[in-house]
C-alpha cells in the first residue's frame, strides 16, 4: 500500500464491536467533515497478551464502515482490541481504537427459535437454542447452550382474551402449557438469559396461536 | 470553647437502621441557632480497616448533606463489617469525627415477609411479587388444600410480569405462601400471609 | 470429599467489575502482557485445585494488587473497595473449607499461582496492579465457571 501522511485526516469515530451469538462485527462512523469524499478504511486487530497488531485481510482499503472480525476473534475466551484508520489519496488518519473486547462476557445471546403447537386446551412450546456464529455453513453447529451452561429462557405468555400475561423461567427447551382456555388466541415471546454481567437481551418475535375449539361444545352445536 | 474559640460539637448517637437490604445511617443533630449545619459521612469496609486503616471513603450520597440521615446502601456492598463516621460542617468550622459504636454488617438486616398477590389464570397459579431489589429471590411454597397435602417449593425472581407457578386441577383449592431469600447474606425472611385461590371448572 | 464452592456477589459482577474494567483497561497500555495469562494458565486448573488457586489469587489481590494501586477517581475507589471487601468475604468462606481439609494445594496449583506472581513482578508495581484490576473480569469469570456444582472444568 502507498504510504500516507498520518494525521492528515480526522479519525473515524464511535468504533465499537457489535456482537451477537459470537458474530463479532466492528462498526465505526466516518470521520467528521469529510462528506462526499471517497474515504477508504483499513482495519487491524490485537489479541490481548500477544505480541503485535494483525491485519484484517478482508478489511484493507474498504469503503464500507463495518468489518466482520468473527473469524479473527473466534476464540471467545480471549480478549481483543481493534483499530481502524481512514485513508484518502495520500492522507490518512491516526488509528481509532476500541476498548478491550471480551466476547465471552459481551456477546449478546440471541433469542431461541420458538415452535408452537396448539391443542384443544394446550400449547406446546419447543425452543431451539441460538447458534454460535459459524465460519462456514457446513461447519459443525455449536449451540450457545454449549458455551453458556447456565443459559435459561424467560417465556412470556399473553392471553389476548383476558389480556393477562405471565412469565416463566425455564432451563430446558420444551414447555407444555396445559389447561388453557379453548378457542383462545395466545401470544408468546421468549428471551435468552445468561446470569452474570449485564447483557442486552434480544427478545424473539412475538408469535400467536389459537387453542382449538372445545370438542364438547363443538358436538353440542 | 477551646482557647476562646467556639468548637463545633460532633454529631452523636450514630445508628444504622437496615430493612430489606436498605441501610440508613442516622445521627442526632448538632444544635446551632443561627446557621444550617451540614454533615459529611465516610465509611471503611473491613478490608480498609484491616489493611489500609488510614483510608476512609466519602459516602456516595452524603458528602455533604444537610439531612440527619444517609442512605448508605450503595456503600455497603459486601457481607463484612463496615465502620461509619460523621462530622458536622458549619461555614469554615468542622467538628471532630463521630464513629459508629460497633461496625455494621448487612447480614443483620431485617428481612420482611414479601408482599404477594396470588391469582388464578384459569387453571394456572400465578403470583406477582414485590421487588425489594436485585439481591432478592423468593421461595414460593404451594399446596392443595386437603388433609395431608404435600408442600411444593419453587424459587423465583421478582419480575415486572406475574410469574407462573404451576398448572392445577380444576375445581380444587390451592394455597400459597412465600418468603424472601437473600443469597449474599445467606438468610431468608419469615413467610408471607397464606393466600388461597380456587381453580375454575368442575373437580375431576 | 465435597467440593468447596463459593459464590460471587451479583453486584460485583453486574456493577463493580464492569465499572472498574471500563475505566482501568483504557489506562493499561501494555497490551502484549497479561498477569493472569488469560486461559492457558487458569484453564488448565483441575477441579481439585480450584479451591487452592482461588484462595491464592484472592490473597494475591488482597496483599499486592489493592495495595499497589493508587486511585484518584472517587467512584473507582468505591468500586475497588467493594471488590476488596467482597474478596474478604469470599476468603472467609474458603477458610471454612480449609478447616475441613477441602482446599488442598497440589504442585500444579502452586505453579499456576507462581506464574501469575512472576508475571506481576515483571512489571512496575503500579502498572502491574492496574493491569490486574483490568483483568478482574477474567478472574471472576473463572471463579463463576469453576465454582458451580456441575462444573467439571
Amino acid at each position: 500500500a502507498v504510504p500516507c501522511v498520518s494525521g492528515g485526516l480526522p479519525k473515524p469515530t464511535n468504533i465499537t464491536f457489535l456482537s451477537i451469538n459470537m458474530k463479532n462485527v466492528l462498526h465505526w462512523n466516518p470521520p467528521e467533515g469529510l462528506r462526499g469524499v471517497e474515504v477508504t478504511y483499513t482495519v487491524q486487530y490485537f489479541i490481548y497478551g500477544q505480541k503485535q497488531w494483525l491485519g484484517a485481510s478482508e478489511c484493507r482499503s474498504i469503503s464500507r464502515t463495518y468489518c466482520d472480525l468473527s473469524a479473527e476473534t473466534s476464540d471467545y475466551e480471549h480478549q481483543y482490541y481493534a483499530k481502524v484508520k481512514a485513508i484518502w489519496e495520500t492522507k490518512c488518519s491516526e488509528w481509532a481504537e476500541t476498548r478491550r473486547f471480551y466476547p465471552f462476557l459481551e456477546t449478546q445471546v440471541g433469542p431461541p427459535k420458538v415452535a408452537l403447537t396448539a391443542g384443544e386446551k394446550s400449547i406446546s412450546i419447543v425452543l431451539t437454542a441460538p447458534k454460535k456464529w459459524q465460519r462456514h455453513p457446513n461447519d459443525d453447529t455449536v449451540s450457545m447452550q454449549q458455551i453458556y451452561s447456565s443459559l435459561k429462557y424467560n417465556v412470556f405468555l399473553y392471553n389476548t382474551k383476558s389480556r393477562r400475561m405471565w412469565s416463566q423461567c425455564i432451563a430446558n427447551s420444551t414447555l407444555e402449557l396445559s389447561w388453557l382456555e379453548p378457542n383462545t388466541l395466545y401470544c408468546v415471546h421468549v428471551e435468552s438469559f445468561v446470569p452474570g454481567p449485564p447483557r442486552l437481551t434480544l427478545p424473539s418475535q412475538k408469535q400467536c396461536i389459537s387453542t382449538l375449539e372445545d370438542q364438547m361444545s363443538a358436538l353440542k352445536v | 470553647l477551646t482557647g476562646g474559640v467556639a468548637v463545633l460539637p460532633a454529631p452523636q448517637n450514630l445508628t444504622v437502621l437496615s430493612i430489606n437490604m436498605k441501610h440508613l445511617l442516622m445521627w442526632n443533630p448538632v444544635a446551632q441557632p443561627r446557621e444550617p449545619v451540614l454533615y459529611s459521612v465516610e465509611y471503611q469496609g473491613e478490608y480498609e480497616s484491616l489493611y489500609m486503616s488510614h483510608i476512609w471513603i466519602p459516602s456516595s450520597r452524603c458528602s455533604p448533606t444537610n439531612s440527619l440521615e444517609c442512605d448508605v446502601t450503595d456503600d455497603i456492598t459486601a457481607t463484612v463489617p463496615y465502620n461509619f463516621r460523621v462530622r458536622a460542617l458549619l461555614g469554615s468550622q468542622t467538628s471532630a469525627w463521630s464513629t459508629l459504636e460497633r461496625p455494621f454488617n448487612r447480614n443483620s438486616t431485617v428481612l420482611m415477609a414479601p408482599r404477594m398477590e396470588v391469582t388464578e389464570h384459569g387453571l394456572h397459579l400465578v403470583v406477582k411479587l414485590e421487588d425489594p431489589g436485585p439481591q432478592f429471590e423468593f421461595l414460593v411454597v404451594y399446596w392443595r388444600r386437603e388433609p395431608g397435602a404435600t408442600e411444593h417449593v419453587k424459587v423465583v425472581k421478582s419480575r415486572d410480569t406475574p410469574v407462573h407457578i404451576e398448572t392445577m386441577e380444576p375445581g380444587a383449592m390451592y394455597c400459597v405462601k412465600a418468603q424472601a431469600w437473600v443469597k449474599a447474606i445467606g438468610r431468608h425472611s419469615t413467610f408471607s400471609q397464606t393466600q388461597c385461590v380456587e381453580m375454575q371448572g368442575e373437580p375431576l | 470429599l465435597r467440593r468447596c464452592l463459593i459464590s460471587v456477589d451479583r453486584s460485583l459482577i453486574e456493577k463493580s467489575i464492569p465499572e472498574v474494567k471500563r475505566v482501568l483497561q483504557t489506562k493499561d497500555t501494555f497490551r502484549n502482557v497479561t498477569i493472569l495469562s488469560t486461559l492457558e494458565n487458569l484453564k488448565s486448573i483441575k477441579p481439585v485445585d480450584v479451591c487452592c488457586v482461588t484462595s491464592h489469587l484472592l490473597t494475591f489481590y488482597r496483599d499486592r494488587v489493592f495495595k499497589d494501586h493508587q486511585e484518584t477517581s472517587l467512584e473507582v475507589m468505591r468500586q475497588i473497595s467493594s471488590i476488596a471487601n467482597s474478596f474478604l468475604y469470599m476468603q472467609k468462606t474458603l477458610e471454612q473449607c480449609q478447616v475441613h481439609n477441602q482446599c488442598q494445594c497440589s504442585q500444579e496449583a502452586t505453579n499456576a499461582t507462581r506464574t501469575i506472581l512472576d508475571n506481576y513482578d515483571q512489571l512496575e508495581a503500579s502498572s502491574a496492579a492496574l493491569k490486574s484490576l483490568g483483568e478482574l473480569d477474567i478472574f471472576l469469570t473463572w471463579i463463576d465457571e469453576n465454582h458451580q456444582e456441575t462444573s467439571t472444568a
